[in-house]
């Protein structure tokens, strides 16, 4: 950072709360916004924001750090992790946002100025802003839009979301914008859902765009930020510069434009002048570092290196940055609870008394207190606080109980399990709690903590136990929500098979379901909240009656940042999305 | 086409007559056959990793797939890959590719290896060569110094500082140099690296306590081989008498006779480490930030990115194949028997 951070300090104390802010964005569900939101204060006691100098953020190369398939949105399959890069060159159709304390959290439109929902909840109508460009100058309109979709929906990344678009309605599409996208695939695109995605998706006048759903889809609008879709890069800068030179430093109409980029490395960018919030951004310069590693990171900011860690995750250290007093610490509002994910199609856990024993032996109050000190947040279900549909409390659920787990165990004649995990973070530590717990109860537990790419084959493969893992999202059902970890045609859940089917694929094909995946279903079938809210709530039920996952207590990762740094998601809080806040870059100052 | 000229004959003649005269030599006997084993070497290196690489668990394209991507994505990704075909096939088309200069692009970004190498090698190189020569200068002076007067105090001090650092590994060792040098003294960078087109200074700043990092255990090491060499050399060998004898003064025997017989075991240890400084720089590397081979080829093997892995791990096993190459011929330019085989 060049801007001097010790005058921060002293200013920090002194200058009260700035005026209140922001954005009194709508309802999740909500159809219109105001003008686009104006600069904002973004921290408490930090005084007017200011114009100029530069930041460095340090991202961990494990997570949002990682960008080895680039930064193209259409190509890249880590458009979720890397929320803070994209925000910072695309600016996004849509922002999750919130009260400064992290409650309330709201999509906002951004780069769109509205939506609406059709009354049969199956059209999705976007207005955009008038006049935005992107940072080439080319305008940011309708056809810009279809043009960032198509390639999204048809270019193979998986950063993509699973819609369910009309599939017989007719391209309405000039033919220079068809030439344009089609040039932009690659050549093993599908030539038929390209056909059918041109029908579905379409534009109104210049700066309206449509698409029709073939089921209503509650979860779009929530999860977009999410997604490959949100981020719209320039048409004409792809074509100047290849697909190739793009991914690596792409072209949009966010804060910032990129100046210099290796993959998975550094990240420098500048302000973009043609931005279309007036006075915004506030930064000149700004830098994403990527290391390996939280002690890494935190003694780069120590050595004043860099300005930010987004994301720290080992709670010790978080612990020590509290206690420094040229840092300060913002806890992520919580929204994914750990959850142990038990395999009910195979032995030991297909049956249910075994599944019970594993809920009463397991003390999750004593892993928050030993492990996390009381951070976390308790939790029976896949919901979090800083969530939509929060409800922390299942009737009959069932909790510590060391006796009655033992009577289920010695009832059951024994219990082995093997008990897996990511091996990164504070995974493997609370996996060896519970092991100790379980183990308290007279069950054998095999630990198999692995790197992330062998969980999900072990997932895939079927044959496994137990996992410790984290369910939820904002809205429960985008990202790794309820439908990944308990849908029965998911790769990544233990929840019983339909009758009748033998596998996954057998159950899609004879288009067979379970009583839980019906509520699933359910719990994006409508707009409406309140029955939203209350399919969740059965959900839960239903899950803790069926003892299907033990759940424990929502963490998250915390941002450090130096004093003399403001922003929100920085230094106030803006709910999760999935895994960790975003930040809004283009809202970030430091003191001169 | 013209007639070649009589000195155009006469050059070629001379030529040949030398290549006759060099591939009769035993040195050169040796470097052909030298050299045609090491290439023997690195390709079976290269079958045997990829063969581990098939062999090993996961599927890579479900991996980039990630969580959230359906088997029909997957599969697509698999086939883009070329994923789908068994591994020997892939293993002779790699091995064609590579005759033909084209090492192939990364399963995950789609880059060309040849690029990622050109970009990425350089900084490793002058990681593992700067450390290379930053250890020797700093332990043949120490051990010389610590030889001349065994037991002394500065022997004893070099004894336990030496082992105290060769007890540390080097990632602990990394961590501390940051926190003492950028964190406390704010003295250096805590991580990233300068390219030498920015200039010298800046790029010897930045790369100064990865060097540090990877020179001081490796230091410790040759110091404490080099010493006790030294010392057995000067307390049983004849020819320390006889130069004794004949009053030569104790730097003098230490340095010209002493050191120059200890400098062949030193030869030995040297060609055998440089495989350990070069795997050395995948964790420095990850430590420091630094864009090298070191971090491609762990990202690489984290992400199941096996041409990526495949390049990396050759070009460390030329480069220790090499390394010992070039101690094997500098044995044969330094002792003659061997030349003529009689070791």
């Amino acid at each position: 950072m060049k801007k001097d951070v010790k005058a921060g300090r002293a200013a920090k104390k002194l200058v009260g709360a700035l005026a209140l802010l922001v954005s009194l964005g709508l309802a999740a569900t909500g159809c219109t916004s105001g003008p686009a939101e104006s600069p904002t204060d973004s921290g408490a006691d930090a005084g007017d924001p200011q114009s100029g100098g530069s930041l460095t953020v340090l991202l961990d190369g494990g997570f949002s750090g990682g960008y080895a398939t680039g930064l193209d949105p259409a190509t890249s399959n880590t458009v979720g992790a890397n929320l803070s890069q994209n925000a910072a060159i695309f600016g996004g159709l849509f922002v999750l946002n919130s009260d400064e304390d992290g409650q309330n959290g709201r999509i906002d439109p951004n780069q769109a100025e509205s939506y609406e929902f059709s009354e049969d909840s199956l059209t999705l109508t976007i207005k955009l802003r008038e006049g935005i460009t992107f940072s080439d100058g080319t305008p940011v309109n309708a056809d810009a839009v279809i043009w960032n979709w198509i390639r999204g929906l048809n270019s193979g990344s998986t950063s993509s979301p699973t819609v369910l678009l009309v599939r017989d309605a007719e391209p309405q599409i000039s033919d220079e914008l068809r030439e344009s996208i089609v040039s932009a695939l690659p050549s093993t695109h599908d030539p038929v859902k390209l056909e059918q995605d041109l029908g579905a998706i379409r534009a109104v006048d210049d700066l309206t765009v449509e698409l029709r759903f073939t089921a209503v889809n509650a979860t779009f609008i929530n999860g977009l930020p999410g997604t490959n879709l949100n981020w719209l890069a320039s048409p004409t800068a792809f074509k100047e510069l290849g697909a190739a030179e793009f991914k690596v430093a792409p072209v949009g109409a966010g804060p910032f434009t990129v100046a210099s980029a290796a993959l998975s490395q550094k990240l420098v960018l500048e302000r973009n002048p043609s931005y279309f919030k007036e006075g915004l951004p506030y930064l000149d310069e700004l830098t994403f570092q990527t290391t390996n590693g939280d002690q890494v990171a935190y003694q780069t900011l120590l050595a004043g290196q860099a300005d930010v860690i987004e994301g720290l995750s080992t709670v010790s250290l978080t612990d020590t940055a509290k206690s420094n007093p040229d840092l300060v610490v913002t806890e992520a509002p919580m929204t994914s609870p750990y959850v142990v994910q038990l395999n009910t199609r195979i032995a030991p856990f297909d049956n249910q008394k075994a599944r019970e024993a594993v809920y009463y032996a397991t003390d999750w109050d004593a892993i928050n207190q030993g492990v996390f000190k009381g951070a976390g947040e308790p939790s029976q279900s896949f919901t979090a606080s800083a969530g939509l549909f929060h409800n922390p409390e299942v009737p009959g659920y069932r909790t510590f109980d060391l006796d009655k787990a033992k009577a289920l165990v010695k009832e059951i004649g024994g219990l082995k399990v093997v008990l897996g995990t990511t091996n990164t973070g504070v995974a493997p530590v609370v996996n060896t709690a519970l092991q100790t717990q379980w183990q308290a109860a007279g069950i054998e537990v095999e630990l198999k903590n692995q790197p992330l790419g062998d969980v999900i084959t072990t997932f895939i493969g079927g044959n496994w136990d137990a996992m410790l893992q984290t369910a939820g999202a904002w809205d429960p059902s985008t990202g790794i929500g309820v439908g990944v970890r308990f849908g029965s045609t998911s790769p990544f859940s233990g929840a019983a098979l339909p009758e009748g089917a033998a596998n996954a694929q057998e159950a899609i094909q004879k288009q067979l379901t379970t009583p839980l995946d019906d509520l699933l279903a359910d719990a994006i079938g409508t707009l409406d909240p309140d029955e939203r809210d209350a399919v969740y709530k059965e959900i839960a039920q239903y899950i803790s009656d069926e003892a299907l996952a033990p759940f424990g207590f929502a963490f998250s990762d915390a941002q450090v940042v130096r004093q003399g740094v403001h922003g929100p998601g920085l230094t106030t809080k803006i709910p999760a999305l999935a895994v960790r806040m975003g930040v809004l870059y283009d809202q970030v100052w430091v003191e001169g | 086409m013209t007639a070649p000229t009589l000195n155009q004959v006469a050059r070629t003649g001379e030529r040949s007559s030398f290549l006759g005269r060099a591939s009769g030599s035993p040195l050169m006997r040796l470097v052909a056959r030298r050299l045609f084993v090491s290439i023997l070497i690195v390709w079976a290196i290269s079958a045997l990793v990829f063969a581990m690489l098939a062999a090993m668990p996961g599927d890579v394209a479900r991996n980039q797939a990630g969580m959230g991507a359906s088997e029909e994505q997957v599969d697509d990704l698999r086939r883009q890959l070329g994923l789908d075909q068994p591994p020997v096939a892939r293993y002779f088309l790699w091995l064609s590719a590579v005759f033909r200069g084209d090492f192939g692009s990364s399963l995950i970004s789609g880059q060309p290896i040849s690029t990622l190498v050109a970009e990425r090698l350089p900084v490793t190189m002058e990681l593992v060569l700067l450390a290379f020569v930053v250890s020797l200068a700093i332990a043949i002076p120490v051990a010389v110094l610590a030889a001349r007067k065994p037991g002394g105090i500065f022997d004893r001090g070099v004894m336990v500082v030496s082992m105290t650092l060769l007890a540390v590994p080097n990632y602990v060792l990394a961590l501390l140099l940051v926190v003492v040098f950028a964190v406390l003294l704010r003295m250096l960078p805590a991580i990233g690296y300068v390219p030498l087109s920015e200039g010298i200074i800046p790029n010897l700043i930045s790369v100064t306590l990865p060097v540090a990092a990877l020179a001081i255990p490796l230091a410790a090491f040759y110091t404490r081989f080099l010493r006790g060499d030294l010392v057995e050399v000067m307390n049983s060998q004849d020819y320390v008498e006889t130069a004794r004898s004949k009053g030569a003064g104790p730097w003098r025997v230490l340095w010209q006779h002493a050191f120059r017989n200890s400098s062949f075991g030193m030869l030995t240890i040297v060609g055998l480490n440089i495989g350990g400084l070069v795997g050395g720089t995948v964790i420095i590397e990850q430590i420091f930030a630094m864009p090298g081979l070191g971090v491609m080829l762990l990202q690489g093997a984290l992400s199941g990115d096996s041409p990526v892995v495949l390049v990396c791990v050759i070009i460390f096993a030329a480069v220790a194949v090499g390394a010992n190459l070039v101690v094997d011929l500098m044995y044969a330019v330094l002792d003659p028997r061997i030349r003529y085989g009689s070791h």
